[in-house]
């Protein structure tokens, strides 16, 4: 009975080493393909230190480009926890994006209440956009995989139409992308580079950290208490983990597993506002898209947590950037880091699955 | 309307269901033996690759198919050794595949034609009857095939017990594993069919364009049988060719008519079928042993 607690907590440690060894092992793979394309290992080491890790800047950049990853994966934790699979956060980032953009270019309001408003906006995009798959997952019991998907191949025609055509911004002759008019000055989101700067983090002013980081640090913030703090928090764990047991202690299942559903959707809506009213300053269906996708492998590394996802999203922040750099600085392709998410993913979930086995045969084997 | 755009609509229209069949007839044998196969969607983009590669370097397109094939199986064996072996989540097996493929077939495409998002031009077609690619008429009989395996064979049997009720084809001395490898396997090669039924003069990035997720769809509205899914298919496949042909002439915008597909899909989903029952043990991993 003595040696019981600590053996305990190396169960627990066990069951948390997947992400690394996955992240690892997939390392180990990049670095293999590095030597296909005849490429130093080191060389390319290099080339990733330099372009996403060597000063602030750098790091500042990793960051910025992690904030999109962070609320893809924020929005999926969600629904998985209640043991939906939205695939469809794509199309909601593109709706919700838009009906942002709409507060954010027809409202005349001042700045104090035009950015909540945008933030408000886009996130009813997006639990908008998640309503029908949700409803149609509860009421016929139709698989939310199939219906997010065709969902978002419906949000890619429908933005594409109205940018080219009730909302478009552009005059006659301008030969420009599709995009609407501009976002007003009120709710432009605007750079925190000065802030982090008197607090000692050398941030340049190309780097983008700007409102949306706020934005994700207190939807990250809502969603943990939301989740571990509250009782319909628990509720959707509960369906998460299983739905007979929830049901037959009373949870209304379908009902808890909808508002996740939305809520789901409401953060996905949130996915854009970083491109749209920081960098880009206008809506355009040809926003960064995949992020949806890339949003359920940062989900899914972190456990589902909101707080492991910080560390996912910053993970694969670092890989977009380190992708980068070795694509500028020796043979290896963009395409290979795509290659490396994949398979990582791969890693990680089946190392899980593997320790996870390992745990249970443990325990069965100490009980017994 | 006279006969020849009859002939003609009816010919595009098969041909244009075809990648769709074919790849939900895969998604049926996958899940019949109990594993979810949402990489169909990736491992076509892989194999769609490979075909024009194998196609242009042994100067054939039947040793292209064969290629092809070949490497949707190997997909197909990536999938079913994280699912079946590992005991991993199907759908996030099948995501992560989706993603791999994005990656590798871009990758393979740098160092097999020098260029990331496209490839050589491939000048050996499967040759065509009535103008339509012949591979899209011999769906028909693969589908029988397909229907008289799973129907009226012993290993159709075995495969389908292995959806239905592992424990209990497991207690019969039927090795549950392989059968779902079986499963698995069998959906990539026809992965591999469905990417030569493409227009396979050339490789681009995103040319497979969510076809493996609309045969999914398929799979469900054709309530997991070959013919069903087929059937299905030719739904979707006609719908696309009916926007195709009638693009020009319809006073809406073009983006409505793209929705089309999609949006009869949800509907066809939602309505028609209502609660179509999936194998008991879709999607669900088998544990020899486990109380």
């Amino acid at each position: 009975m003595q040696s019981r607690r600590p053996r305990f907590r190396s169960y627990v440690v066990l069951a948390q080493a997947a992400p690394f060894i996955g992240f690892i092992a997939s390392m180990l793979v990049l670095l293999a393909i590095v030597v296909l394309v005849r490429e130093e290992p080191l060389k390319a080491l290099i080339a990733i230190y330099n372009f996403a890790l060597s000063s602030g800047a750098r790091i500042g950049s990793v960051v910025s480009v992690s904030i999109p990853y962070y609320l893809a994966g924020l929005s999926i934790a969600i629904a998985f926890r209640a043991g939906v699979f939205n695939i469809g956060n794509e199309g909601q980032y593109f709706i919700g994006g838009l009906t942002g953009a709409m507060a954010g270019i027809y409202l005349p309001l001042p700045p104090a209440l035009h950015i909540p408003v945008v933030v408000l906006a886009a996130m009813a995009g997006g639990a908008l956009w998640a309503a029908i798959p949700a409803v149609l997952k509860a009421a016929r019991g139709i698989h939310e995989v199939i219906t997010t998907i065709m969902f978002n191949n419906i949000a890619l025609a429908l933005v594409n139409y109205l940018v080219n055509g009730p909302l478009s911004g552009l005059k006659a002759g301008q030969s420009l992308e599709a995009q609407t008019t501009k976002i007003l000055p009120s709710a432009q989101f605007h750079k925190l580079n000065g802030f982090f700067r008197s607090i000692g983090w050398n941030v340049p002013d190309y780097v983008y950290l700007d409102y949306s980081l706020v934005v994700a640090v207190v939807a990250g913030l809502v969603i943990w208490i939301f989740l571990f703090r509250t009782r319909q928090g628990f509720e959707v764990r509960a369906v998460g983990t299983s739905t007979d047991v929830s049901r037959y202690s009373g949870i209304k299942v379908n009902r808890t597993q909808v508002g996740a559903f939305l809520l789901s959707g409401a953060i996905a809506g949130l996915i854009g506002l970083q491109e749209i009213f920081a960098i880009r300053g206008f809506y355009t269906y040809d926003i960064a898209s995949g992020l949806g996708f890339d949003g359920i492998a940062i989900s899914l590394i972190a456990s589902n947590h909101p707080g492991g996802v910080a560390f996912s999203s910053l993970l694969f922040g670092f890989l977009k950037q380190a992708g980068y750099g070795l694509q500028l600085s020796t043979r290896v392709p963009y395409s290979a880091t795509y290659a490396i998410q994949g398979l990582m993913i791969l890693f990680i979930v089946a190392i899980n699955a593997v320790m996870a086995r390992a745990v249970r045969a443990l325990r069965k084997r100490e009980v017994a | 309307m006279d006969l020849s755009f009859l002939v003609y609509f009816f010919g595009k229209g098969l041909e244009i269901s075809a990648p769709i069949g074919y790849a939900a007839i895969g998604g049926v044998f996958s899940e019949r033996g109990g594993v979810v196969n949402i990489a169909l969607e990736g491992i076509m983009q892989v194999t769609a690759l490979t075909l024009v590669w194998g196609a242009i370097t042994f100067h054939s397109a039947w040793i292209g198919l064969i290629v092809a094939m070949i490497s949707g199986m190997l997909m197909g064996l990536l999938h079913a050794v994280v699912t079946v072996t590992f005991k991993v989540d199907h759908v996030v097996s099948g995501v992560a595949i989706n993603v791999f493929s994005i990656g590798i077939s871009r990758f393979l495409s740098q160092n097999m034609f020098g260029a990331e998002a496209n490839s050589a031009l491939n000048p050996y077609l499967f040759p065509t009857w009535l103008g339509i690619n012949c591979l899209a008429f011999i769906m028909i009989g693969v589908v029988v095939v397909a229907w008289f395996v799973l129907k009226k064979t012993v290993f159709g049997l075995r495969l389908r017990s292995c959806g239905e009720n592992p424990e209990a084809a497991d207690t019969l001395g039927i090795n549950v594993t392989l059968m779902r490898y079986a499963g698995v396997l069998i959906s990539g090669a026809l992965c591999g069919i469905a990417s030569a039924t493409l227009f396979p003069s050339k490789w681009t990035q995103g040319m497979v364009a969510g076809r493996g997720f609309i045969a999914l769809a398929a799979v469900i509205f054709g309530r997991w049988t070959p013919t069903g899914a087929v059937l299905a298919s030719l739904l979707f496949g006609y719908a696309d060719t009916f926007r195709i042909v009638f693009e020009q002439k319809i006073p809406i915008p073009p983006q409505f008519v793209q929705m089309f597909p999609y949006i009869l899909a949800v509907v066809v989903l939602a309505g028609l079928v209502g609660r179509s029952r999936a194998p008991a043990w879709d999607g669900r991993n088998y544990e020899k042993g486990e109380d």
